[in-house]
């Protein structure tokens, strides 16, 4: 009971994270949401019990993509829609 | 544009905590979850911390693009070198030809679950380190190469 | 009128998806003699304790190189873009 709860609560955040990331302007907010995503569905990986991808997961996708993202956004500016 | 310097501080006080901790990872690969790509990732996720925190010129030391260029060829050359060295010994290609002879990482382990010992598992401690270090230098030279186009560029905002 | 359909589209396919999603078997894998030899043996035969590893750097040894060199020429890749912004170094 316990460990759906954990479920639940671990996929509502992947959801509402993901909808954030899509509804942002600012777009660093929106690359420090995706790795905030990365993170959830890294925790979501240990629940079930794969200890290997969740560490793949978390330094690769919260890590690593989230400041390759950082990087170009400091090359393309920070607010969407922000015409050069 | 310059991030501020509690983030400057803060990535210079935790890169050699993820330093250890994913050369953790690397090293006891055969007995814990992990092995050479997580632990390679792990460290390579300290050395992008530091390089987005400052600028790559403001980088000395072991961060530069020549260390991570040897560090990646070599991974992978005593990759292909502990395989190819198999042959040498009479086995084929990926033969773990160390294990359970009681020589460096050669000692046997009981069946069943237990703790382990760090010396066992023959070949497979030299492959996570050959993968881990691969993959540090991989990583980290993708971010720089990227970097170096921010610095000749000019950045904005 | 394309948006209603595309709409419909969308329902039937998520219908689709989770009719068969809901079916599958979840978290009980079924039984097969490659797993058990791997589980049975595994610690003998390599000396780790952590078969995952062992199955990646000794039996499954050649999809590890493949997997080294993916990575080594996206290296590469990258820095055949990126090499005329390169000064130096």
């Amino acid at each position: 009971m316990i460990e759906l709860f954990f479920h639940l609560l671990v996929l509502a955040g992947i959801v509402f994270a993901a909808i954030f990331v899509y509804m942002e302007r600012d777009l660093l907010s929106a690359a420090i949401a995706t790795g905030l995503f990365s993170f959830l569905i890294s925790l979501e990986f240990y629940i079930l019990q794969a200890p290997d991808v969740a560490i793949s997961q978390a330094a690769i996708g919260a890590g690593l993509t989230t400041a390759i993202f950082i990087i170009a956004i400091r090359k393309v500016g920070r607010w969407e829609g922000d015409e050069r | 544009m310059q991030l501020s310097r509690i983030v400057r501080t803060a990535a210079d006080i935790l890169y050699p905590f993820i330093l250890i901790f994913g050369l953790y990872i690397v090293i006891h690969g055969h007995l814990t979850p992990g092995g050479g790509f997580q632990g390679g990732a792990v460290i390579a996720t300290g050395s992008v911390l530091l390089l987005v925190a400052f600028r790559y010129s403001e980088l000395t030391g072991d961060l530069r693009k020549g260390w991570m260029k040897i560090f990646e060829s070599g991974g992978l050359l005593l990759f292909i070198g502990t395989a190819l060295a198999a042959l040498l010994v009479g086995g084929v290609f990926f033969f773990n030809w160390l294990a359970n002879t009681g020589s460096l990482f050669g000692i046997p382990v009981a069946f069943g679950p237990n703790p382990g010992e760090i010396y066992t598992a023959g070949v497979i401690p030299v492959m996570n380190l050959a993968v881990g270090i691969e993959v540090w230098g991989g990583l980290s030279l993708i971010v720089m190469y990227m970097m170096g186009d921010l610095e000749e560029g000019g950045e904005r905002s | 009128m394309k948006r209603i359909v595309a709409a419909v589209i969308a329902i039937f396919l998520l219908g689709v998806f989770m009719l068969i999603a809901v079916q599958l078997p979840f978290g009980r894998p079924s039984y097969s003699d490659m797993d058990d030899y791997f589980l049975r043996h595994g610690q003998e035969e390599t000396g780790a304790n952590n078969i995952c590893t062992a199955v990646v750097f000794d039996y499954r040894g050649f999809d590890t190189l493949g997997e080294a060199s993916v990575l080594f020429s996206a290296v590469v890749t990258t820095g055949l873009i990126f090499r005329r912004l390169e000064r130096g170094d």
